[in-house]
């Protein structure tokens, strides 16, 4: 088919298509929403926050948070750090080392279509005299400046060693929670030798944006009916009812994680190792009580077994090393190179979760390079889940 | 092959009078989706000598989210520019400022294959060597499809039919889409499929990988004719004690399984303005506004963060840029190497003083550029896209295809974004999307 036929084609069929659906009488269209990764929202949740010092075994690593306003009006939004850090981070959480779940909570406001950004290390600070930092310039050449623009507000920097989970809502002026779903953002995980992994904030949007149903008060309904403590019903969406991560099978101390074919192919040998951060949907700020639930996770590997296993998520976050969590993820129980796991509270009375992946890929003899994915969700949770924010003194 | 689908076209829809059609959830990299969109897969294997970001491959993986097989019609498009050697072929890739002075031409050339994939099966691909039915002789490291006709499941399903090109060139970058299907090849509306990309840069014993999820475009399922948000099989579904009022019938989108997949867009149903493109009644005097997709629509504004090139990193100190990769939403599989399709994209900058600049840009067919060259600028510090120019660290980029008045191909965009740090790492992260347009975009399969 030449080129001005296959043009002549098309028009026609498209001319077809217009026809012959204009005789349907149809009803107006809605658009559901979920959680995203992807669209402007009024809660956003970086799951995966730290800022550690170096080790032995690792380097120092930083968290840049990078938040934009969408819309052509301010924007306020009022977010919550929660360090899951326990007490003594050089050992595993435990019920004598329980992560601290210390909340500590600031302000933002961005101006229209603002960009703005921080390292969590170091917060941002606010200067008394308007925008005083230095601008980035080639005359004279000027090219670190972090502090340049509108102050978004002073952004607290986190504790020495700080992993955690940052949530940002939308309030307006006043400090009221809304549905503007004017959020977006970004976190990107830096260490010391310029290795860096960057995911997208996971948005939660306010329903009915145009009537603004949310009542603005300090609970906050993510999906569900109506409850004593959301009694006009979800005011967010709900949180997915199963993640979903596709992986490499984990190694453990026992034995090796799958191997990199990329690497394999121009290197001598490599391992690859998954975390999966976990942080719930439910939370209560004013009490300082978090969602807590069973994680269930389905395993399939590529000949389409099926493995199961299970773990408490009993504080407020979880960075869980695959091949740490079970021996059922790794290469050596499972068989294959790849799997495909699906991770759900098992109860829906508990808490929703959210979360995000991160992948070591680690060369023999070599360094070690991370690599951060935006989990998919699959379905709703039915009964919702809340957020309860502090209230006022 | 074109006139069959014609056929099927007119009367599936000719069967869905009365009907009508809604898009029930948007364009995401998060959810399962029945089109994939791989917007760059990247590959450049030679050592002698190597490019400058080493030795690089792509690896691909998707997975099927039900309980039922599926199969993909995937297509791989080829973008690589046809240079005079490798050394000007990687220097276009790098810079496409560089690409006419070192004498290389843009094309596109599409390749299509199909894969078999069980239920709730991972698999996953090196896109320098394909893949296809594991065999004794598979080297080891070369992942391959391991249910073969030899070795299927209990119940008998296995990869058997798969072919999994591999990328016709090496230097090599292009794009991937792929089409739910069924064991006829006809494209089907079932929702199953995820995948994510993982590109890997090894220099020596020092690699380095970025990943991003592939954008799922789903297909306009089933629903309830009085509450949209509600899936259904039958009336049943949408009637006490199923749900808790009366929601109407259940209605059945117009994915007639053809060779043309409409994404998004609306028509005038009757009236005065019967089968033009519109937004809302308002546009159809006498008659209504109806969705004509038989999968979502892409969005009509891609939104990038990023931090403006040649800014220092304030974690590491390290310079930072960015490359931006998009693709049209609407492609002509069969004419694609012919008359690719050209859209003006428009750009708006905003830095953290909430400055405003806009540039724009054409892509066809798939272009991928470092921002800062996005204007036409010689030089990183005379473009909008630096820190230079832009005096702050970051920026937020506001990207839109525009849209002409051209009744079958819609002008939206997908893409990617990677960063990387001068001697430091990449990561690659996925756009966000903004709203929808009248306008359906197209996807015609050979």
């Amino acid at each position: 088919m030449g080129r001005a036929s296959g043009a002549i084609w098309r028009r026609g069929r498209a001319t077809t298509l217009a026809l012959v659906v204009a005789a349907f009488v149809v009803a107006t269209s809605t658009a559901r929403a979920d959680v995203t990764t992807e669209q402007s929202a009024s809660i956003l949740v970086f799951p995966k926050v730290i800022s550690t010092p170096a080790t032995a075994s690792k380097l120092a690593s930083d968290t840049i948070i990078q938040i934009s306003n969408t819309s052509n009006s301010m924007a306020f939004a009022h977010c919550f750090y929660v360090n899951g850090a326990p007490p003594d981070p050089s050992q595993l959480p435990s019920s004598t080392n329980q992560p601290q779940c210390q909340e500590i909570d600031f302000d933002i406001y961005l101006t229209k279509q603002q960009p703005t950004h921080w390292v969590v290390s170091t917060g941002r600070r606010v200067s008394s005299t308007g925008p005083s930092d230095q601008e980035c310039s080639d005359n004279p050449p000027f090219y670190d400046c972090n502090g340049a623009g509108f102050d978004p507000g002073a952004i607290p920097p986190v504790s020495d060693f700080f992993t955690g989970e940052l949530k940002c809502i939308e309030v307006d002026s006043s400090g009221a929670p809304i549905n503007g779903n004017h959020l977006k953002g970004e976190a990107t995980i830096v260490t010391t030798d310029g290795d860096a992994s960057k995911y997208n904030a996971i948005g939660v949007m306010g329903l009915n944006t145009d009537s603004n149903s949310n009542n603005g008060d300090d609970t906050l309904c993510l999906g569900g009916g109506m409850t004593p403590s959301c009694p006009t019903g979800a005011e967010y969406n709900a949180c997915p009812d199963t993640l979903i991560v596709n992986h490499f099978a984990a190694g453990n101390k026992f034995s090796a994680g799958a191997s990199d074919p990329v690497i394999n192919e121009f290197a001598s040998g490599s391992e690859v190792n998954t975390e999966v951060t976990i942080v719930p949907c439910t939370e209560d700020f004013e009490n300082q009580v978090f969602g807590t639930a069973v994680v269930w996770f389905d395993i399939y590997n590529e000949f389409e077994e099926r493995y199961s296993t299970s773990i408490p998520l009993v504080y407020c976050w979880a960075n869980l090393n695959l091949g740490a969590v079970n021996s059922v993820f790794t290469q050596a129980f499972l068989g294959t190179r790849f799997a495909q796991t699906r991770m759900y509270s098992a109860d829906p009375d508990q808490s929703g979760i959210l979360g995000v992946v991160e992948e070591f890929h680690s060369v023999s003899g070599g360094n070690t390079t991370r690599d951060a994915l935006n989990l998919h969700g699959e379905g709703d949770r039915p009964d919702g889940d809340v957020l309860v924010l502090p209230g006022g003194f | 092959m074109r006139r069959c689908g014609g056929i099927r076209l007119w009367s599936v829809i000719a069967a869905l009078v009365g009907a009508s059609v809604a898009a029930r959830a948007d364009v995401a990299s998060d959810k399962a989706a029945a089109i994939l969109v791989f917007p760059k897969l990247l590959i450049d294997t030679s050592n002698a000598p190597p490019g400058p970001r080493g030795q690089i491959d792509t690896l691909i993986r998707v997975s099927n989210t039900s309980e039922e097989p599926i199969s993909m019609h995937c297509f791989l498009v080829d973008a690589t520019p046809q240079c005079p050697s490798v050394a000007a072929l990687r220097a276009c890739i790098a810079s496409p400022l560089d690409c006419v002075a070192n004498g290389c031409t843009s094309q596109c050339q599409e390749f299509d294959f199909y894969v078999n994939i069980t239920a709730l099966q991972p698999i996953a691909w090196l896109v320098s060597q394909g893949s296809s039915e594991c065999t004794p002789a598979t080297p080891e490291n070369v992942p391959c499809l391991p249910l073969t006709i030899n070795n299927p499941r209990p119940d008998g399903e296995s990869n058997q039919g798969s072919r999994i090109l591999m990328a016709p060139k090496d230097p090599f970058i292009g794009e991937l889409k792929c089409i739910a299907v069924d064991a006829n090849g006809m494209p089907v509306a079932r929702n199953d499929l995820k995948g994510e990309v993982e590109i890997t840069r090894v220099q020596g014993n020092v690699a380095d990988v970025e990943g991003y999820n592939a954008i799922g475009i789903p297909a306009v399922l089933p629903y309830c004719s009085g509450d949209t948000t509600i899936s259904c099989t039958n009336n049943s579904d949408c009637q006490p004690p199923t749900t808790p009022s009366d929601e109407g019938t259940c209605v059945q989108p117009p994915n007639n399984g053809g060779n043309t997949l409409v994404l998004g867009g609306n028509v005038c149903a009757a009236g005065t303005n019967a089968g033009n493109v519109c937004s809302s009644a308002a546009d159809c005097p006498s008659g209504s506004c109806v969705s004509a997709g038989e999968y979502v629509g892409c969005p009509n504004i891609l939104v990038l963060d990023h931090f403006f090139d040649g800014a220092n990193d304030p974690v590491t100190g390290q310079e930072v840029t960015t490359d931006l990769t998009l693709v049209p939403c609407s492609e002509d599989f069969l004419t694609l190497p012919l008359m690719p399709v050209a859209t003006v994209v428009q750009f708006q900058v905003f830095n953290e003083f909430e400055q405003l600049f806009s540039t724009s840009r054409t892509v066809t067919c798939f272009a991928e550029w470092p921002i800062w060259t996005i204007g036409g600028s010689q030089t990183m510090q005379r473009s909008i896209f630096s820190a230079a120019v832009m005096g702050t660290l970051t920026g937020q980029t506001r990207i839109r295809g525009v849209a002409i008045a051209d009744p079958t191909f819609g002008h939206t965009l997908l893409g990617v974004a990677e960063e990387f740090r001068k001697r430091g790492g990449s990561a690659a992260t996925n756009l966000h999307f903004s709203g929808s347009r009248p306008q359906s975009d197209y996807l015609y399969l050979p």
